[in-house]
């Protein structure tokens, strides 16, 4: 049954009543553009998070940690996979050309993937503190996406994502256990990673900001950074490392944690892909794409011969 | 459920040899905390719904051995479900210690999955389970789902399409 309404009004009355809006439905142009651009972005930001996972499985120390990062790169690369088939569904792009789109850098992908992740302890700055941020802003999607697909799909991916941050953890706490030289390591990794973290959540969200109109985000960029630092500035500072924010401060009044001014300048040039390691990693995201056509171009070709094999 | 093998021993000395032995009601006591542990990538399907637990041993001075079979034998949440499970039942009273070990056989197999939690990862997680070489079914409209690729997110898992209504579906496999 393909559902349809009259007006946007009609539309966003429909979405304020909890109502969930399905592939097939005839849904207003301008939420299925803002949809499907959130979706691409996401599907983006694992397939390319897929691929920082990937890079480490040869240095991860240990069999333990190992096997965790095998199965994580399957994991991100497992959700581009089922959130470009949902963007998909929607009719604006192809799979194919939101992935070329990616390798010619033309797309967008989050912020914390335009970085390079140097040592062990950055790596593990990472699962800590941004499959955090990424995990909390997932959630705070979940809760209200008004968009069916989408939202049961968030669904498996935000166990998963949950389980991630488990692993963090536990790396983190190892980490922290461990000699000087380990430790001063990660305080290197915070100076560095803290910020990105931290503006994973985006700028402020505009007064007027579509997607929380039409429920597929559920709280504001900045009330969810603001939850983020309640929880990381006491764990971190409990297990004895410093945050790099000279302005943070504990409010008496409020009973909570103030960020310093944040320079977004950082921010800004990732949205352009122009951040400090956004060449190198679209570069080598791309190379990947054009190595592995001949399996694409096999699959196809098996598709093909099975195919003239039952019409015969 | 997965099938459950317990090694029975003797009735502790005292204790009736008919009805509910002190035995039997630890051993029922240390099944339920195993029963409470979760999946960690499914949460709120217990791992013995799962078909994971294989064997509980219970000697007379309390010492529980567990033995769990894995859904493949790379699965990066060993570590995370063994600590869990040795976590519940440590807090049985009448257990003196615990060990988990993982077995290499016999093999998991989606045959071990409960009734209650095939529903429940389709109702709650859209996941299919594929038994035998039929189609999986939709959790979502009940159609037939085609294979889109072996594998999703996880070795035991592939991804499937609604024929129907175009559903994104993941399936466990054995």
């Amino acid at each position: 049954m393909v559902r349809s309404w009259s007006s946007m009004e009609e539309f966003e009355a429909f979405l304020d009543d909890g109502g969930i809006v399905e592939a097939e439905d005839d849904m207003p142009d301008e939420y299925r553009t803002a949809v499907f651009r959130f979706i691409e972005l996401h599907a983006n930001s694992e397939q390319m998070g897929g691929l920082t996972e990937r890079d480490w499985i040869p240095r991860t120390p240990g069999l333990r940690h190992k096997m965790s990062v095998i199965a994580k790169t399957q994991d991100e690369f497992g959700h581009a996979h089922l959130l470009y088939m949902v963007a998909a569904d929607m009719g604006i792009k192809t799979r194919t050309e939101m992935l070329e789109d990616l390798f010619a850098g033309k797309s967008r992908f989050h912020n914390v993937f335009h970085y390079r992740v140097k040592t062990w302890a950055q790596q593990v700055a990472v699962a800590f503190l941004v499959d955090a941020a990424a995990l909390a802003s997932q959630q705070a999607v979940f809760k209200n996406c008004s968009y069916g697909p989408y939202r049961r799909i968030l669904k498996r991916i935000i166990s998963e994502e949950g389980f991630h941050m488990r692993l963090g953890e536990d790396r983190m706490m190892r980490i922290a256990q461990g000699t000087e030289m380990q430790r001063e390591m990660f305080q290197d990794a915070m100076n560095d990673w803290w910020w990105p973290a931290l503006q994973l959540f985006g700028p402020d969200s505009k007064p007027d900001d579509k997607l929380l109109r039409w429920h597929i985000k559920s709280e504001r960029n900045e009330d969810l950074r603001h939850k983020w630092v309640q929880k990381f500035v006491p764990m971190l500072q409990s297990y004895g490392f410093s945050i790099p924010d000279p302005g943070l401060h504990y409010d008496d009044e409020t009973k909570q944690w103030m960020c310093g001014p944040i320079d977004w300048e950082p921010l800004k040039k990732t949205f352009a892909n122009v951040g400090p390691d956004s060449e190198r990693r679209i570069n080598e995201a791309s190379s990947h794409w054009e190595t592995s056509a001949w399996v694409r171009d096999a699959l196809d070709e098996h598709a093909r011969s099975q195919a003239s094999l039952t019409t015969a | 459920m997965g099938a459950r093998r317990t090694r029975r021993t003797r009735p502790l000395a005292g204790e009736p040899d008919n009805g509910v032995s002190r035995h039997q009601e630890l051993e029922l006591a240390v099944h339920q905390a195993v029963a409470s542990v979760d999946d960690p990538e499914y949460p709120g399907v217990s791992i013995v719904d799962l078909g994971l637990l294989e064997a509980i041993e219970i000697d007379e001075s309390g010492a529980v051995a567990i033995g769990l079979v894995p859904t493949f034998s790379g699965c990066p949440a060993l570590a995370v479900i063994a600590a869990d499970v040795s976590q519940a039942v440590d807090a049985v009273e009448g257990v003196r210690t615990t060990s988990v070990t993982w077995l290499t056989s016999p093999a998991w197999t989606v045959e071990r999955i409960s009734h209650d939690a095939r529903q429940q990862l389709a109702s709650e997680f859209t996941v299919a389970v594929e038994i035998g070489r039929r189609a999986p079914s939709c959790p979502r409209c009940g159609a037939p789902t085609v294979e889109q690729s072996l594998f999703g997110p996880s070795r035991c898992r592939s991804v499937h399409r609604c024929s129907s209504c175009h559903e994104t579906v993941e399936v466990m496999r054995s």
